[in-house]
């Protein structure tokens, strides 16, 4: 969609260029009047774009986890501080530049200094991360600490559903043989889906091949670096069968955002229907090509 | 100029905000894509700068151009209603089916909105330029009665007319759309050109920085295919690539698109491989004296595309199961991969397997010194290291078993069911493949990353 399209009017494009041309002109002449409008555009702007977020699907997408509930509560208690910080200094910025826009004559005062102020602008910051970091304990132990995870004890002693294996540019789930071995001939590859059995704790391995990626589940709120030579276990639930992004959240090379597979989530009898199938086709002796061939003719 | 000191920084800024506001208003130009000859014809041709016009002209006359890429359709195939230009026409009625399931999957939105007759709120898909052209009439029809509606000169009760009488008809846009050429012609555009280029040669802006590098559709040959004797790839052999990415390589899955939509990609993959062989034949045989003739022209034309239209019949399949992976197996497989007499894997993987057998290198003309062995595209080959679990064309034992039976298309990888011994017996029996195949997959066991 382009205003200057001569398709959508020549009027349209002849007002943009007035536009343009008088923001030119006028901005010589009322300086202080353009920055009163533009810096207290900001916080305006910033509220608005918040209020109509959800409207114009720009929010949170649906969260289908148990970890969703407490990493956004999380996230709403932080932005309302942000965002009452943020409107209460912008609204202070627009006064004083509207105030004290003009040079006044005479000798400005000079002071160096504050210990009263200082001391309020130290504690204050202080007791908000205070109360942000005492707020996260709980939900951070549930997600990051393995000693709490639903899946029991250290994670070396938790059977994984599937390794994880980020490379450039690719998502690869490698699950394990009929005896939970990764270490058989017949681990089973799917790449680009991550197929998970719902309401199950689902254990797994991150691994990278070359560089850092990330792993990123926007409806699961889990997102974890993959650290090349680091095997990183992690842990979700997710609650609703369905297809899901997954997408690389660190920039990885040119081809980061070609690197979106997919969160599979299937009830616990498809999941193990389509993992027999994977070991199913381990043992194909090709037949089936010529089979969907002759339906083919 | 004499503007006052105090006036230029203002003028400064003024004159960026107002240019913000004028790129903010307008769009950047879709470029304006066209096929060109390969580097193999403009040096075949060198001396016939004519020729070369004409052969670009010929080209453009049996494949069109990027913007609208169709296939010239001989008469006889006009008789027997065979369409090239759409792929749909090849799958069978389940494929079909699925594909009318994935497009109600991808265009929910549009179509529920269809179905509750909200035609203003439907967006049809930004690469589907056909299918955009095709909504756009059932849209002006109800805008104009939306418009009279508000005017007063219609009434609710003629919108809701028009609805009901063209609901059928857009739900059909949406959940039968077939990408056409020049929607898939599009999408590659957007998804694939960078790196194999727009003439499909491998030589996109981003191929110099990969190895290996991207695949030159033009001579027909493709690596990972489920056939033997280098037969062009079935449909399903280019869908299973585009579905599933290539391990190990930037080939990467574009499972995100819809399958219909990969359908197309297939389509579109194909006819630039068809019209990269036409052009290579086509260079290949030029005679000053003769030119381009139109009967010569069109005889490559249909015998490139028979070639594709064969495959089917090169599927490798095994008889009866595949064999278990057991220890004895796989020291057989060991013994097998190491005899020089017979598979001789040895003699490029390596005593280990990693790669660093001795046949793949040659002499360096030049240097003197040992470099890697060319494949048919001219990139340096490195044997697979068997070690790293890495199988680009599939994992399965079956994979592996295509590899080693039918070769590897444009590599140095033998088609081990075709070398015979002095009685004309197979030196590599079906049997001694399958224990390669175990032996190899051994040794990648527990390793893979």
């Amino acid at each position: 969609m382009s205003l200057l399209n001569p398709s959508n009017g020549w009027w349209t494009a002849l007002a943009v260029l007035v536009a343009a041309l008088l923001v030119l002109v006028t901005f010589v002449k009322y300086t202080r009047l353009w920055l009163v409008l533009l810096i207290g555009l900001v916080p305006v702007l910033g509220v608005w774009t918040f209020v109509k977020a959800p409207e114009w699907g720009l929010w949170f997408p649906e969260d289908v986890s148990t970890h969703g509930k407490g990493m956004d509560q999380l996230f709403y208690m932080i932005m309302w501080m942000v965002t009452f910080t943020f409107v209460l200094t912008e609204v202070a910025l627009v006064w004083c530049v509207f105030r004290y826009h003009e040079k006044v004559p005479g000798k400005s005062l000079f002071t160096h200094g504050s210990h009263k102020l200082e001391m309020i602008w130290t504690a204050i910051p202080a007791v908000a991360l205070l109360v942000i970091a005492f707020a996260q304990i709980g939900t951070f132990k549930r997600i990051k600490f393995e000693n709490h995870w639903p899946t029991g004890g250290p994670y070396s002693a938790q059977k994984p559903i599937a390794h994880v294996i980020a490379y450039q540019f690719a998502w690869l789930m490698r699950y394990p043989d009929e005896n939970g071995s990764f270490d058989s001939v017949d681990v089973v590859e799917s790449p680009f889906d991550f197929v998970v059995p719902v309401d199950t704790d689902i254990m797994f391995h991150l691994k990278s091949r070359d560089v850092l990626h990330s792993f990123f589940l926007p409806n699961l709120r889990l997102k974890q670096d993959a650290v090349p030579g680091m095997t990183i276990p992690m842990w979700f639930k997710a609650t609703k069968v369905g297809e899901y992004d997954l997408i690389c959240a660190e920039l990885c090379g040119w081809g980061h955002y070609k690197m979106a597979g997919k969160l599979i989530v299937k009830s616990k009898a498809d999941y193990d229907a389509w993992l027999a199938q994977k070991r199913a086709e381990l043992k194909s002796n090709g037949k089936a090509d010529l089979s969907n061939m002759e339906e083919g003719q | 100029m004499s503007v006052p000191q105090p006036l230029r920084g203002r003028l400064a800024i003024a004159a960026g905000l107002s240019g913000l506001l004028f790129v903010a208003c307008s769009e950047p130009r879709r470029p304006e894509l066209s096929y060109t000859l390969s580097a193999n014809s403009k040096q075949l041709l060198a001396d016939a700068p004519t020729a070369q016009a004409q052969l670009l002209g010929t080209l453009g006359m049996l494949f069109g151009s990027p913007a609208d890429p169709s296939y010239a359709v001989p008469e006889e195939w006009i008789d027997d209603e065979r369409n090239p230009n759409s792929g749909l026409a090849e799958m069978s009625e389940a494929r079909q089916a699925e594909l009318v399931a994935a497009n109600q999957r991808a265009f929910a939105t549009a179509i529920a909105h269809v179905e509750k007759g909200e035609f203003a709120l439907v967006a049809p898909a930004r690469e589907a330029l056909d299918l955009q052209a095709d909504w756009a009439p059932i849209r002006a029809g109800y805008d104009e009665i939306a418009a009279g509606v508000k005017k007063g000169t219609k009434t609710q009760a003629d919108l809701d007319k028009y609805v009901a009488e063209n609901k059928a008809d857009a739900l059909a846009l949406f959940t039968d759309w077939y990408p056409s050429l020049r929607e898939s012609a599009e999408l590659y555009r957007t998804q694939c050109l960078h790196c194999h280029g727009t003439n499909g040669d491998g030589k996109g802006s981003t191929a110099p920085y990969l190895s290996p590098a991207p695949r030159d559709y033009q001579r027909g040959a493709f690596k990972w295919t489920a056939l033997n004797d280098k037969a062009r790839p079935r449909r399903a052999d280019l869908y299973r690539v585009i579905e599933n990415g290539v391990n190990g390589t930037a080939m990467l899955s574009f499972k995100r698109f819809s399958p219909t939509q990969l359908e197309g990609l297939v389509d579109y993959v194909r006819m630039l491989s068809i019209r990269g062989e036409t052009e290579r034949r086509l260079a290949g045989s030029f005679d000053a004296d003769e030119g381009f003739k139109i009967e010569a022209v069109q005889e490559e034309y249909l015998d490139v595309w028979s070639s594709w239209d064969k495959s089917d019949a090169h599927v490798i399949a095994y008889d009866g199961e595949v064999p278990a992976s057991t220890p004895e197996v796989i020291e057989r497989g060991r013994v097998l991969f190491n005899d020089a007499t017979g598979a001789n894997c040895v003699s490029c993987h390596g005593v280990k397997g990693r790669g660093d057998g001795a046949s793949a290198m040659e002499v360096d003309p030049e240097t003197g010194k040992p470099v890697l062995k060319k494949d048919d595209w001219g990139n340096q080959l490195s044997p697979r290291d068997l070690t790293g679990g890495i199988y680009r064309g599939g994992d399965r034992p079956i994979d592996l078993y295509r590899r080693l039976y039918a070769g590897i298309n444009g590599s140095y990888m033998p088609a081990h069911s075709t070398i015979k011994d002095p009685q004309g017996n197979r030196k590599v029996t079906d049997e001694d493949l399958w224990a390669i195949v175990h032996y190899v997959r051994s040794l990648a066991q527990g390793k893979r990353l």
